[in-house]
């Protein structure tokens, strides 16, 4: 504990604790977002094969950059 | 709200259809049935409706939920079941495919722009300027082990450094190179890791300047905690992230351990797509 004490005060120049905690949960994405409550899958040959034993069709969403979280 | 915000187009796609989600840069470039399948029915971004054999029954790129909608109802009229198997197979291009590491860990990284933008009555505008970009960090075993050894790898912190301190809420940004770190401090020290970083183009027409500092607990030899905060100032884009504020803006970014539970947190790290692996998870 000591040892986080004297590191963290040593924090004067850059963010402090107090703007940590701040900053942190404020980045977080919102709790139970509609569009995850989706069974998305990534691989689309593993959604054909879900697809064919289901008897479903397929919906694809395609972007440049995976949209379910890379960019 | 988004196309995929409407409760009407989640309760298709969640009872009537497999939506899967993937990235088109990739994805059209794979040489493997993977890649085949989807140049059958798709060739650029947008939504595509297909059976499992590769008959296309709709597409679009749209904003709208209800257009959307339409699409999906016209579909599953369209639609007829088949009793043939899709066929077998074969090995997944090994340019584009990379599974989560052994013993690795997943760190769910997100920015958000924190001020800057002139107002605007543009709905569109407005939902880029607030929104909440998103990516993963990937943690190989070894990165893993310096940190239940109490120390951060260079591997990690260039890592960290060149592809995850970027601004990714408008769109792709371009990463940094090796050559742009003008300054790099990442200690660990007693579960404390702070640092300072400088990133800039050699052009100076992109920058990134900013403060870290986070918390990192281990716990029965396994890494239990990490979450960091990097904030800063960070100024221009790249071809595919423009709309950014002017001159220098504050950017945030929130880094926080990640327990993988479906196959959205199984979504390859942007810095790792399009085959980058000995970039991404280099030295």
């Amino acid at each position: 504990m000591l040892g986080i004490f004297l590191s963290l005060l040593v924090l004067q120049d850059g963010l402090s604790v107090e703007q940590f905690e701040k900053l942190h949960p404020e980045l977080q994405p919102p709790k139970d977002e509609a569009w995850l409550s989706v069974p998305w899958k990534i691989s689309l040959l593993e959604a054909r094969e879900l697809a064919a034993a289901q008897k479903k069709p397929i919906m694809i969403w395609s972007m440049d950059g995976n949209p379910l979280g890379a960019g | 709200m988004s196309v995929f915000s409407d409760p009407d187009v989640i309760a298709l796609l969640q009872t009537r259809f497999v939506p899967v989600a993937v990235d088109n840069h990739h994805i059209e470039k794979q040489r493997d049935p993977e890649g085949d399948f989807y140049r059958k029915v798709a060739s650029h971004q947008g939504e595509y409706i297909c059976t499992p054999e590769g008959k296309l029954l709709g597409s679009t790129n749209t904003h709208s939920a209800e257009h959307l909608k339409g699409l999906l109802q016209k579909a599953l009229k369209e639609f007829q079941p088949s009793e043939a198997s899709p066929a077998a197979s074969g090995a997944p291009d090994p340019r584009f495919n990379r599974p989560l590491p052994e013993q690795g860990l997943v760190v769910n990284v997100t920015t958000k722009v924190l001020g800057g933008y002139p107002a605007t009555e543009d709905r569109r505008v407005r939902i880029f300027q607030q929104s909440l970009g998103r990516d993963h960090l990937w943690l190989e075993k070894e990165d893993v082990q310096s940190l239940v050894e109490g120390r951060i790898s260079d591997r990690l912190r260039n890592r960290i450094a060149c592809y995850h301190l970027v601004d990714n809420t408008r769109g792709e940004p371009p990463f940094w190179s090796r050559g742009e770190i003008k300054k790099l401090e990442m200690t660990l020290s007693e579960g404390v890791l702070k640092g300072k970083v400088h990133l800039e183009s050699a052009s100076g027409d992109r920058g990134f300047t900013a403060d870290l500092l986070g918390f990192v607990a281990v716990k029965d030899g396994k890494v239990a905690r990490f979450d960091l905060v990097a904030r800063g100032e960070a100024w221009g884009a790249g071809r595919y992230n423009g709309g950014q504020p002017p001159g220098k803006y504050p950017l945030g970014l929130a880094f926080t351990l990640a327990e993988p539970k479906g196959d959205a947190d199984r979504v390859l790290p942007q810095g790792a797509c399009r085959g980058n692996f000995a970039g991404y998870f280099g030295p």
